[in-house]
Parts: structure tokens; sequence; C-alpha cells
């Protein structure tokens, strides 16, 4: 089965072929009409009302057009359509305002990886309300509704970064709910998910910080007591390209001026501002950022 | 022939008192345009701010919760509080005019649905000054829409707004269907019927249809809301995508509600231009009614996203495909209207011809919505939003506009400025291609639809700015309209009753029309009338 994206991108062209030619053959008879038959040209309107089998033909001639075009629709819909030949199963969960995504036990945030040439069949749920799974190039979107699972099939050939957006409105920062999904080959995917099932190993100032605030009621950093379920799992944030659903990138500076006033570059999100001391702050950034 | 306007002629026009007392159908015909005008200012504010703020990536001229609150009454505000009442104005005024009768059926229920309808708009309206207006979008989706996650009274001023403005609107549309079901002058059979009115028709059943679904999906809502319901809230049993069918199967329709009169307008206006009968009557009565039915069949299309089921996904996509052909059917009538005719471009012309110019565009992406693998790509994104300004303001508002330039004269006595319409018209052109016409690949490039902002990297920048930069010559066009109807109403030319060379009943009474309407009637024999009496020796086959 080939690709969703291409295989849409390919109906979309003739579907697109088909409208510009409609449009042009409709609005070229409506600009014909007026020029020939403007004031200056005609003395006396003619008279005619009706002719049966004209109207017939434009009847029919749409009508057949259409059934071209639904046909032709049947066959993507296969290719789009449930991942009956899945190979990885991943669960991405929408929250109020960033992705959840379980790789069969292993928790992740906001950056979704996946191999090439695999086709994947994304379990797509919800805890809060409506949101869409949306990556243009990976395909179609289909929505996230909390007390039913949907699913997507994703399948790509090319190796790169895909940038989403959440598609259905889901309140204040519907906005900033974008998702990243880096697509790599095999190897560097299994490597990649290892990274992510083992638990975090940085340590220091900046994780006493992390274990004696509120930010655990929140987060969890799998290897350590913080459990919270509220946020994004941070367990490898400093991994990924960046942080709260692609507000911000992921330096030790960002993540810095995020904790300072997360309110600043996310109106509406549910993380609060915690009051910390300028060296705390250094502190936890610079280990959010280690935790790769 | 009185050159004085309607409400300066009429004595109950004459004091606010008067206009409170009203059940005369064009004085309320009046009041309906009027709340229409009002409101579609206020929508049109609203959609000016948030064109400003999407102007530029990262913009903070508004914060999120205003910029949704403003997406959401702009939607509600076009969708149901301005071009409802717009459209039904000019139904109240015209329809008793072009079937040759005294007034509507009911004329007193007239006013209790006008009032109705305004006061359902303020609540609304009363929202912003009350602790905050709706957020959830026009057709607000639960779980968003529930008291979890909107505690603030917005989405309960919705509830109540909508439900007593739709109460108003149902009764209104009763009182229209009985009026032409049962009120035509002699003669004036049904296969006789101006399009207008025709149309007119097709939409009161519609609204009759439509509606109801709306009022119970609100209560549903309420109780969820105020009274510890779970209709829609999983957590407790209930379903969201419940909401999502009972408001789309009201949504679907109600967009030919505002679609159908505006195509009866442009029915009425290119004939007369054309100096000759409509093309295909039958066929363009007929789709709509086909139109009409096929409305009620189609709402999963906006649900394609929700994983509805493969049977469910076929029949919403056939259905779907199904209406572009009465729709087509239309499209090509009027353009074999304007066949072997005589064109006289003037300003009501114009604006017919850029309904179609415009509507097809609407039509053809339309299509496309309906072809659900390109669906799953563009619903919720501003492919949709381009999409459904081209049918509601390409078609919708230059369709209105047409029939304000034509009937005008007829409700005032006085001609608008040639000069000012064609600025007017091309203004409004240039604006409105602008703002949509590149809505259509920001949405395919990955632009969801309400996103108070965006990120600068996205690249949406430039295209944005041009269609901020569209909607203001959109409002300077409004603005050059405005100017035109005050500058007419002071001291515009003055029409007489035909001032168009025109076929229909309408013209053959005074302009303003007396309160009664008609001194005399012209005996009705065929679909033109007044050609008939005009053209004694070329009369129309009956
Ligand atoms: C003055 C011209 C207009 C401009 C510049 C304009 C602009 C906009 C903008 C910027 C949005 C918000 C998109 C978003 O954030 O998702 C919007 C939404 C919308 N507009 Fe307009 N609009 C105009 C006229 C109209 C008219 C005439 C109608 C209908 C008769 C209409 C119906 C809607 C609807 C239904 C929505 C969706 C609201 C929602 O998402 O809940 N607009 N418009
Ligand atoms: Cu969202
Ligand atoms: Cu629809």
């Amino acid at each position: 089965m080939r690709p969703p994206a291409e295989a849409i991108g390919t109906l979309a062209l003739i579907v697109g072929a088909i409208a510009v030619a409609i449009f042009i053959g409709v609005e070229g008879a409506l600009v014909y009409a007026v020029w020939r038959y403007r004031t200056s040209r005609v003395s006396t309107p003619a008279r005619f009302d009706r002719n049966t089998r004209l109207e017939l033909a434009w009847t029919a001639a749409p009508a057949l057009t259409l059934a071209v075009v639904f046909v032709l629709m049947l066959g993507t819909l296969r290719d789009i359509g449930a991942a009956t030949d899945a190979q990885l199963r991943i669960r991405a969960t929408g929250h109020q305002w960033w992705w959840e995504f379980d790789y069969s036990g292993i928790v992740t945030a906001n950056e979704m990886h996946i191999p090439i040439d695999t086709a994947i069949d994304i379990e797509l749920a919800s805890v809060d309300v409506n949101h869409s799974f949306w990556v243009p190039e990976l395909g179609g979107k289909t929505d996230m509704i909390p007390g039913q699972i949907n699913h997507l099939r994703l399948l790509t050939r090319r190796p790169g970064v895909y940038l989403g957006q959440c598609a259905e409105f889901c309140g204040v920062e519907h906005a900033w709910m974008r998702i990243r999904v880096v697509a790599e080959t095999k190897e560097d995917f299994d490597r990649w998910l290892a990274t992510q099932g083992s638990p975090a190993t940085a340590s220091g100032d900046g994780a006493r910080v992390f274990q004696s605030n509120t930010c655990v009621n929140c987060h969890a950093i799998r290897g350590t007591s913080a459990r919270g379920e509220a946020g994004p799992d941070l367990t490898h944030v400093g991994g990924r390209a960046t942080i709260a659903a692609g507000v911000l990138p992921s330096d030790a500076a960002s993540i810095r001026a995020w904790l300072v006033d997360p309110q600043r570059y996310k109106p509406g999100a549910f993380m609060p501002r915690v009051p910390l001391s300028d060296a705390d702050l250094d502190a936890l950034a610079s280990y959010l950022g280690s935790l790769r | 022939m009185s050159a004085v306007p309607l409400w300066v002629a009429r004595p109950a026009g004459a004091s606010a008192a008067g206009w409170l007392r009203t059940v005369d159908h064009k004085e309320i015909g009046v009041l309906y345009i009027g709340m229409g005008v009002a409101l579609f200012a206020l929508g049109g504010i609203e959609s000016l701010v948030m064109r400003a703020q999407l102007a530029t990536p990262n913009a903070r001229l508004v914060d999120p919760e205003l910029y949704d609150q403003l997406f959401t009454v702009h939607g509600v505000t076009m969708m149901l509080l301005a071009v409802v009442p717009l459209l039904v104005g000019f139904a109240n005024y015209l329809v008793p005019l072009m079937i040759g009768a005294p007034d509507v059926a009911y004329p007193r229920l007239n006013a209790l649905s006008f009032w109705l309808s305004l006061v359902g708009a303020i609540v609304v309206y009363f929202s912003w000054i009350a602790g905050g207006a709706p957020d959830a979008g026009w057709f607000s989706y639960p779980p968003l829409a529930e008291r979890a996650f909107a505690p603030g009274p917005g989405v309960d001023y919705y509830i109540l707004g909508l439900a007593v403005n739709g109460a108003g609107t149902i009764i209104g549309a009763i009182n229209l269907a009985v009026t032409i079901l049962l009120m035509r002058a002699p003669g004036l059979r049904i296969s006789r019927l101006p399009l207008f009115v025709w149309m007119t028709l097709v939409t009161s059943f519609l609204i009759l249809g439509a509606y109801p679904a709306l009022s119970g999906g609100l209560v549903m809502l309420f109780v969820d809301r105020q009274l510890g319901g779970h209709f829609f809230d999983p957590t407790a049993g209930g379903q969201p995508l419940l909401w999502q069918h009972v408001f789309w199967f009201f949504g679907h329709p109600e967009v030919y509600i505002l679609v159908l009169p505006a195509m009866g307008m442009v029915s009425e206006v290119i004939p007369v231009f054309s100096g000759k009968p409509i093309f295909g009557y039958r066929f363009v009565a007929a789709s709509s009614v086909a139109i009409g039915f096929l409305s009620f069949s189609v709402w999963a299309h906006h649900m394609f996203a929700v994983g509805l089921n493969e049977f469910e996904t076929l029949l919403f996509s056939v259905t779907s495909m199904l209406i572009a052909i009465p729709t087509g059917v239309k499209i090509f009538n009027w353009t074999a209207t304007m066949i072997g005719g005589r064109i006289r471009l003037l300003t009501p012309m114009l604006f017919a011809i850029g309904f179609i110019a415009m509507f097809v565009i609407g039509g053809l992406t339309g299509v496309s919505l309906a072809v659900v693998p390109l669906d799953l790509q563009t619903t919720d994104t501003y492919y949709v939003v381009g999409h459904l300004h081209y049918v509601l303001f390409g078609g919708t508002m230059l369709g209105v506009f047409a029939g304000a330039y034509y009937w005008f004269p007829k409700m005032t006595g006085r001609l608008l400025s040639e000069r000012l319409g064609r600025w007017h018209f091309w203004t409004a052109f240039v604006g409105l291609n602008l703002t949509f016409l590149p809505m259509h690949w920001l949405g395919v490039q990955g632009m969801a639809r309400r996103m108070w902002t965006y990120a600068a990297d996205t690249g949406w920048g430039p295209w944005n700015f041009v269609e901020t930069a569209g909607a203001f010559v959109l409002a300077v066009s409004m603005a050059i309209f405005a100017l035109n109807v005050v500058r007419s109403l002071r001291g515009g030319a003055i029409a007489g009753d035909d001032p168009w060379d025109a076929f229909t009943l309408e013209w053959t009474t005074t302009s303003p029309p007396p309160p009664e309407n008609f001194r005399t009637l012209p005996a009705v024999t065929s679909r033109r009338p007044l050609w008939d009496r005009k053209h004694p020796e070329m009369r129309d086959a009956s």
C-alpha cells in the first residue's frame, strides 16, 4: 500500500485538474456572455427560455464527472484506511495543549519518532476535549475524541522532520499544540527507542531543585520519584528539539526563560509560574537540558 | 409616485413608538434589514480584529481568550444573527409585493418573530459585558463547551441567545411559507411564482426542518451545563459525537438557508438585466427543491475525521457530491439566461455576475471537501475558512448586494449612485479575493483554523499579511456602500415605479409602495405580468 500522503497527493492533482478545467469552462462562458451580449452589440434580446435536452445534458455531465471522482476516491481510501499492514503501534493521546506518545509502555511527549518504510497504526485518544492529529506531509488528520479510540495509518519512505498541528479547536492554546515527527532509518529509530526506554541518568543540583518543588506533581522523570501525569513526561526532554509542544527550542537558555514565566510564551497553558531563585533556575535549566 | 423615503411617508414610521408597534410587513422588513446591517457591521469589526492579529506571526494584539471569543461571536453573528435577518428582511418586504398580497398571512406573528430574533441577538452580545463572550466556536463542540472546560457564562449566553433567536426564525418561516402558499394574487400559480419567492419558500421549509434540531441540541447542552446532565460527557457515559450529529443536521441546511435566498435574488436580477426570461425556469425551481431535500442528508461531511465507519463515510461522500448537481444546474441556467440577451451592466447585474463567478469557486472547493481523502487534509484548516467565505461572502453577500441595489429604489423611491456602486463592487471583488484566496494554500500548508497566532518558522506570514490587507480593502468597500445608501436617502435620483424595466408585480406599484401595497393589480397570466402589461403585443405564453 502507498504512503497515505502520496496517495492523497495524486488524487488531489487529478481532482484539482478537473476542477480547474470546470472553472475555466464556466467562468469562460460567463465572461463570454457578458462581453458578447453587452448592450452596444445587441439591439433586441432573444426570447428563448428553455431547452430540455440541454438541461438533461448539463445535469448528466456533472453526474458522470462526479462518478469518476468517486471511483478514484475509492482507490485512495484503501491506502489511507485502517492500517491492516501495521508493523508498529503507537498510542497518541491529546492533552490540553500537548501530545503524549506511548510506544507500548515507553512514554514520551510532543516529538514522535517513526521508522521509515514501516506501516504504523496510530491509536488516537484524548483525556479531555477533542483534538485532531495532523501532520500534512504524512497524511490526513484524524480526531482524538475522549471516550473512543480512533486509528490513523502512517507510512513514509523519506527520512526527515515533519511538522504538524492540532487541527481541532481545543481551547486557548490550540495554536501552540504543534507536532514534530522525526522519520528515521530503522536502526536510528531502534536506538532512539532504546534511549527513551532507559531511565534518566543525570543528577546534581538541578535534580534536587526539581524533586523539591511542585514540578513533580505534574511531570514524570523515570529513574526518579517524579511521577506526575498532568504534564509531559520529561525523562528525555533535553533530547527533543523543542519544548511546550513547539513553543521554544530546547536549549538551556530557552528552558530557563520558560521556567521563569511559562504564561509569557504560552498564555493559558496549565503550567504555573514556579518562583525560584536565579541559582535554582540555572541549575534546573541545565539539568533538564542534560536529560537526553 | 412618492419621492420621500418610506420611514417618513408612513405615519407609523415617524416615531420610535411607531416602529415598536408596527405590524406592517414592509416596516418589519426594514427593521430586519436594519438589524442585519448592524450585526453584519459588528461581525465585520470582529473579523478585522482577528485579521489584524494574524497579519504577522507571534503577534500579541489580542490574547488567546479574546481571539477565541472573536471567532466564536463572528461565526455566530454571520451564520445566525446578521445574514439570516438580512435575507428574512428582504423576504418580508418583497414576498407580499411579488405575489400581489397586501401583507403577510400573520402580521402580528411577524412582529413577534422579528423581536424574538433581535432579543436573541442582544442576549448573545450581552455576554461581552456579562463575564465573557462564548469562546467554543460557532459549533460549540462538547466536551470543550461543557462547564468543565468552559466555566464562564459565555456558552450559556450562546445557548439562550440562539434558542430565542431560533424561535423567532422558526415563526417567521411559518409565516412566509403560509403567505406564499395561500395569499398569491389570482392567476399567480405556483408554477408562475417569481424565483426569489420560490427559493424563499424552500428556505422556509429548510428552517422548519433544521432549526428545531438546533433548539433540541441547545436544550441538551443546557441540561449538561446547568442541570448536571451527561448527554455529551464521555466521563459519565455521554457521547460527544451526538452533539456533532445534531448540530450539523442543523448546520448544513443552515448554509443553504443563507445561500438559497441570495440565489433567488440573482435569479430575479439576471433576467431583467439581460432583457430575457429566465432560462429553464422549471429546472431552476426544481433544483432548489432538490438542494433542499439533499441538504438534510449530507451533515456528516463535516465529520469525516471523527472516525466514521466505511459505510457512513461513503454514504455522506455520495450525498455531498450529489448536491453539486442541482447547484451546477442553476449556474448553467443563469449563464444561458444571459446568452442571447441584451446585458445592461448596471450595479445590480455586476453583483449578480460577481455572485456567479465567486460562487463557482466556493462550489468547486466544496466538491473537493466531499472527496474524503482530500477532506481529511483540508478539514478544520484555513482551506475550509477560505471555502466557506467564497460561498458566504462571494456568494450570499454579493447576491444580497445585487438585491439591495435592485430593490432599494422600490423601498425608498430613490436610486443608488451607479458610480459609487461600481466602486463598491470592484473594491469588494478585489478585497474578497485578496482575503480569502490565499487561505486555501495556507490551509494545505498546515495552518489549522482557529489559531490565535502562528510561529514565524512556518513561513505563513506573507500570505497572512496579504489576507489582512484584503480584509481592510473589504472594510473600505463596505464603507463606500454605506456612503452610497446615506447619500441616496438624502437626495438620490427619483426612481419611479419601474426603474429597471422589470417583469414582476412589485414594480407595478409605487416606490415606496402604499400601506396596502397595491391600488390595482394587473391580471396575472404568465410569469412576467409586468412584461405582459408593457408589451401586450408580445405577451408571454402562460
Ligand atoms: C468582512 C469580511 C470577513 C472577513 C475579513 C472574515 C474573516 C474571518 C476570519 C479571520 C475568521 C477566523 C478564522 C479562524 O480563526 O479560524 C472567520 C471565521 C468565520 N467566518 Fe468570516 N469573515 C468575513 C465575513 C464573513 C461572512 C459574510 C460570513 C458568513 C455569512 C462569515 C462566516 C464565518 C464563519 C462561519 C467563520 C467560522 C467561525 C468559527 O470558527 O467558529 N464571515 N472569518
Ligand atoms: Cu487543538
Ligand atoms: Cu456542510
